[in-house]
């Protein structure tokens, strides 16, 4: 079990003694089951500070934003800022490093192990609960969640509600961690990583094109997959003209001579075009976190795409991102025994 | 080229428009070798000289679909005779992952592909025009990741 008033005591003796600027983690929120992202600046405010199943988000992105705020502000503050981390936030943060988005001494990394477990997901818990609201969900030993619904407390299976990627995950305790709580727990009972990706491939390929331009179809280009990604940090977005810097100093041939490789409507070429785009950009960075899965409004399976050229990294390229930050990444890298047969 | 896009799948009249993105130290050279050696080849590839096959961003390949490209050729130095050393193994990585995207999203296998053609491979340049362009007539008009403007 994770001791959750150890790691609050962590953060407030941090806090207390300055040698952050702040702590972020996760904390009730006001609206639903979930937790929300808080970042906690006062050793007082630290007793709001909690992690269980409903810690879903990736904490990774707020020290991207993190980052773009102090720019914004010429914030002079060298302290480091300190995250909880559990496994995946930890790869991100490995990741970031690994392209040198920040320092390692400019982050302060309280990991934490999923242990046994993982994280809930909301649409499997509503389905299994049958119309109830669940207003509060904890761990229940190693492998059961309890979850509070109006009739009372339950314990549920956790591999029944757990995310699909916390079932595929490959790395649960952080292995890039200041101070990690939990135990590291090799033993999960694990569904086999890539599963869903190798599923899809088995299908006849005009099968895949009408299952992939029926998602296509459905977006509505609200890059909210793109807002939540820790991955998608650039200033400036490739396939988002609305993104270009505009500067005082920006002329009218400049903005007319910036290339527009696609169009901002909604419709399937678009599209299919963004979320293929934003696939090759994560190549070799993702680290299945699924949050742009969640965020989807109209639930396209984004990590399916995603998780595709993950499989190809890890199982072409021998390449586990997050797992070395010193390491080259995967495409300013290659070896001699890469595939050469489909060349012709 | 509009009527192009009207023609039936398997019709005759059907001359698919393949994008060939050339490295300019070798690809280049051998359609040029190809050109200059007065070979008989289909006219359907539009060369377009890059600088090296590293420098192919995977941008360019979707682009071309997106532009209503039937099929795009990637070409560069054989492995080890990169002029920049080693632009073409980074290439290859690439190239490799763009590939399986596109055949995981459901675009024909036949309409993406990559081949290496040194300067002095005149003859295997014709020959790889040759056979892209017969089967992506096949295959008949890219629709599916062509923008309907």
């Amino acid at each position: 079990m994770i001791d959750v008033a150890a790691i609050k005591a962590h953060a407030k003796a941090l806090l207390e003694k300055g040698t952050v600027r702040a702590v972020i983690g996760y904390r009730n929120s006001t609206a639903g089951l979930l937790a929300e992202p808080f970042v906690f600046t006062g050793p007082e405010s630290v007793d709001d500070l909690i992690y269980g199943p409903s810690c879903v988000q990736n904490l990774a992105l707020y020290l991207v934003n993190d980052k773009k705020e102090r720019a914004h502000h010429k914030s002079d503050d060298a302290r480091p800022v300190a995250v909880v981390a559990k496994g995946c936030d930890a790869r991100a943060i490995t990741v970031l490093l690994q392209e040198k988005h920040f320092l390692r001494e400019a982050i302060h990394v309280i990991g934490v192990s999923c242990e046994g477990t993982g994280v809930v997901d909301t649409k499997k818990l509503a389905r299994k609960l049958g119309g109830k609201h669940a207003v509060e969900i904890d761990f229940d030993g190693g492998e059961a969640f309890a979850v509070t619904t109006a009739d009372g407390v339950q314990s549920l299976p956790a591999a029944e509600i757990m995310a699909e990627r916390c079932l595929e995950c490959r790395g649960a305790h952080p292995q890039l961690a200041d101070i990690a709580f939990g135990e590291a727990k090799t033993d999960r009972a694990l569904h086999t990583p890539f599963q869903a990706v190798k599923h899809k491939m088995k299908e006849e390929q005009d099968n895949r094109w009408s299952f992939w331009a029926r998602q296509f179809d459905r977006c509505l280009r609200c890059y909210a997959c793109r807002s939540v990604c820790p991955m998608c940090y650039c200033e400036e977005c490739v396939v988002d003209s609305i993104q270009f810097a505009v500067l005082p100093d920006t002329t009218a041939e400049e903005k007319a001579n910036r290339i527009k490789w696609i169009e901002r409507s909604p419709n399937r070429s678009e599209s299919a075009m963004y979320h293929m785009v934003r696939a090759i950009h994560l190549a070799g960075r993702c680290i299945d976190c699924a949050e742009c899965e969640r965020v989807c409004p109209v639930n396209i399976p984004l990590r399916l795409l995603n998780t595709r050229l993950e499989m190809e990294a890890f199982e072409t390229f021998d390449y586990n991102p997050g797992s070395d930050m010193n390491a080259p990444t995967l495409t300013s890298s290659f070896k001699d025994t890469d595939p050469n047969s489909f060349i012709r | 080229m509009a009527n192009v896009q009207e023609t039936a799948k398997d019709e005759p009249g059907f001359e698919p428009k393949i994008v060939a993105f050339l490295c300019k130290w070798c690809s280049s050279a051998g359609s040029d070798l190809a050109g200059v050696s007065r070979l008989q080849y289909p006219s359907n590839a539009v060369p377009i000289t890059i600088m090296c096959s590293g420098s192919m961003s995977p941008m360019f390949v979707l682009s071309a679909f997106n532009k209503g490209a039937d099929g795009v050729l990637v070409s560069g130095c054989h492995p080890g005779d990169c002029h920049y050393l080693k632009g073409n193994f980074y290439a290859r990585r690439k190239i490799y992952l763009v590939q399986k995207l596109l055949q995981f999203i459901g675009l024909e296998n036949d309409r993406f592909r990559m081949s290496w053609v040194s300067a002095a491979e005149g003859v295997k340049f014709a020959g790889v025009v040759d056979e892209f362009v017969k089967d992506v007539k096949k295959l008949g008009p890219q629709t599916r990741l062509k923008a309907k403007r």
